[in-house]
């Protein structure tokens, strides 16, 4: 037979008295955060939506005082209407743990509900780290000078539209939501070593972005007209096959015009193990499939920039062909735009459509016969071996190597 | 004096005042080509060479560098034009990084004029460039 203790039933009551209590305040506690939250978002609503109907002043309007003095450079290009929408980002989540804006910065407003739903384009290498949100610079096309011979031209003298609140050291990347139309919208990555890829680039030739045409002319370089040119490059995020991170762009944009970009941010990350804030926007006039261009942002976040800063236009174009930036039909300059390249999508048999193995260089973006005795001076890293055909390997940004003429 | 430069494929050197990029196991490579006399650099380049943890005791940090170096001796010269110093220069030394940067600011010494030869060549595998390429040009 059990006794009842009184004193320590006494004394289990008053635990679960204190249990439920305690319970009680947690709770009335998350429905207060909760309440907070919800009148913040709707005030950042209304807030963001007031800010676009008065057209608010640009992040290029108010550089970053912090930022090193660039004034050498050309005089801004941006002008102070209202962003390209056809470009306008998809948000991505935030949390708690953001880090507060600043006063009177834009991207206040475009800070995402915690009600939207996850972007599983957007990873973090810390997975309590939020990722900011996608905010697209405003930037008007109409302020962009005509292509004039040069790959790139100087945005808001080199000082990239990122605020104090942007500055990170924690690697992510985010991709935006495609368009009703299929398009690419802003790319944003902080790039560090945790994010740089650790194996060779797999095959991207399945993604046809918005534009698409297998082309060809024999003035370009590779022959193709058309790459499939990632926005946040390979060998900054790793990213493969993301159809929210590739765009059609010309060999001319791919090579001359992003890469050495790319390969200054890679470069820099590798020596320093710093991070670099790195945002590619594609710029689409009106309805276009085509973008006229990507706009490349970068700043090194440790040493405040000191190491890597730009913001540049690279234009989507190729010399010697004309484009029709609403389809991607494309022609041959010098013959009155009446010359079609020859678009292998229509060709029962299309050239070089041998399935052979290569060779790849990932660090040189050059290709090779696997007999080829550049192979054997390759870096392992470097080396990746790709079957398929000889334009699917060019498709993919690579070069045939001069010597042994894959 | 022997110069040092380092270059892209376009023979650029900066881009927005800013070096195109930077290499530990060239600078040791730079070190130890001048250590038998004296290597000159700016305060812009001594940042570059303040990250290693190896000072080398033949560093001289002058903005006037070009002005004072001498016979024999090596400027290592990042952000500064070279050609109007180009009749006091014994030797160029360039190093190549093999890649493709942005670039507003270039070597200005065309070598293929004024009786330079490249005397040799040489590529090594740098900390963060898979390749690069040591020239040296003498007349």
């Amino acid at each position: 037979m059990k006794f009842k203790n009184p004193i320590k039933e006494l004394r289990e009551r008053k635990a679960e008295e204190k249990r439920r209590q305690e319970e009680e305040k947690r709770r009335q506690e998350a429905e207060e955060k909760k309440k907070r939250k919800r009148l913040l978002i709707i005030s950042a609503g209304i807030l963001a939506a007031l800010l676009l109907i008065g057209g608010i002043g640009s992040l290029f309007e108010k550089p970053d005082s912090t930022l090193p003095d660039t004034s050498s450079q050309v005089e801004s290009l941006v002008s102070s209407s209202t962003a390209d929408l056809s470009t306008e980002p998809e948000e991505t989540p935030s949390s708690d743990t953001e880090k507060p804006s600043e006063t009177e910065k834009p991207s206040e407003t475009e800070k995402p509900s915690e009600t939207e739903k996850p972007d599983d384009s957007s990873k973090a290498t810390d997975s309590e780290t939020p990722t900011p949100p996608n905010v697209a610079p405003v930037i008007d096309l109409s302020s962009i000078p005509a292509y004039s011979g040069d790959p790139y031209v100087v945005v808001n003298n080199n000082v990239p539209g990122f605020t104090d609140a942007d500055l990170t050291t924690t690697s992510f990347e985010s991709y935006s939501s495609l368009d009703s139309l299929g398009r690419c919208g802003v790319a944003y990555a902080c790039v560090g070593q945790d994010i740089m890829p650790t194996e060779e680039r797999g095959s991207i030739g399945q993604v046809k972005p918005t534009g698409w045409h297998t082309v060809k002319y024999d003035i370009v370089d590779g022959k193709y007209l058309y790459n499939r040119c990632h926005l946040i490059g390979y060998q900054l995020s790793a990213e493969n096959a993301n159809t929210k991170n590739l765009i059609t762009g010309t060999r001319y944009l791919n090579v001359q015009g992003m890469l050495p970009f790319e390969n200054m941010v890679a470069d820099y990350v590798k020596e320093t193990n710093n991070h670099v804030l790195y945002r590619v926007t594609p710029l689409f006039d009106g309805n276009n499939l085509l973008a006229a261009g990507v706009l490349m942002e970068a700043l090194s976040v440790e040493d405040n920039g000191d190491g890597v800063c730009y913001n540049v236009f690279v234009y989507n174009v190729q010399p010697g062909i004309s484009i029709d930036y609403a389809t991607g039909d494309s022609s041959l300059l010098d013959q009155g735009g009446g010359s079609q390249g020859k678009d292998d999508n229509k060709n029962d048999e299309p050239q070089n459509s041998t399935t052979q193995t290569y060779i790849l260089n990932t660090n040189t973006h050059k290709f090779h016969l696997p007999s080829c005795s550049s192979v054997g001076q390759m870096s392992d890293k470097n080396k990746q071996e790709f079957t398929g055909s000889r334009e699917e390997v060019i498709a993919q940004g690579y070069e045939p190597c001069k010597k042994c003429n894959p | 004096m022997n110069i040092i430069v380092c270059v892209d494929d376009n023979y650029g050197m900066m881009f927005n005042n800013r070096r195109q990029s930077q290499d530990r196991v060239l600078r040791e490579h730079i070190l130890s080509l001048s250590s038998r006399s004296r290597l000159w650099i700016n305060h812009y380049t001594e940042k570059q060479f303040s990250q290693d943890s190896n000072s080398a005791e033949h560093l001289n940090v002058d903005d006037d560098f070009l002005d004072k170096a001498a016979p024999g001796e090596y400027c290592f010269v990042e952000d500064a034009p070279v050609a109007s110093y180009e009749s006091n220069t014994e030797k160029i030394i360039l190093f190549k990084w093999n890649r493709k940067y942005p670039g507003d600011f270039h070597f200005d010494i065309d070598l293929s004029g004024k009786g330079w030869k490249l005397t040799s060549s040489e590529d090594f595998p740098g900390f963060s460039h898979e390749k690069i390429t040591m020239e040296v040009y003498e007349r």
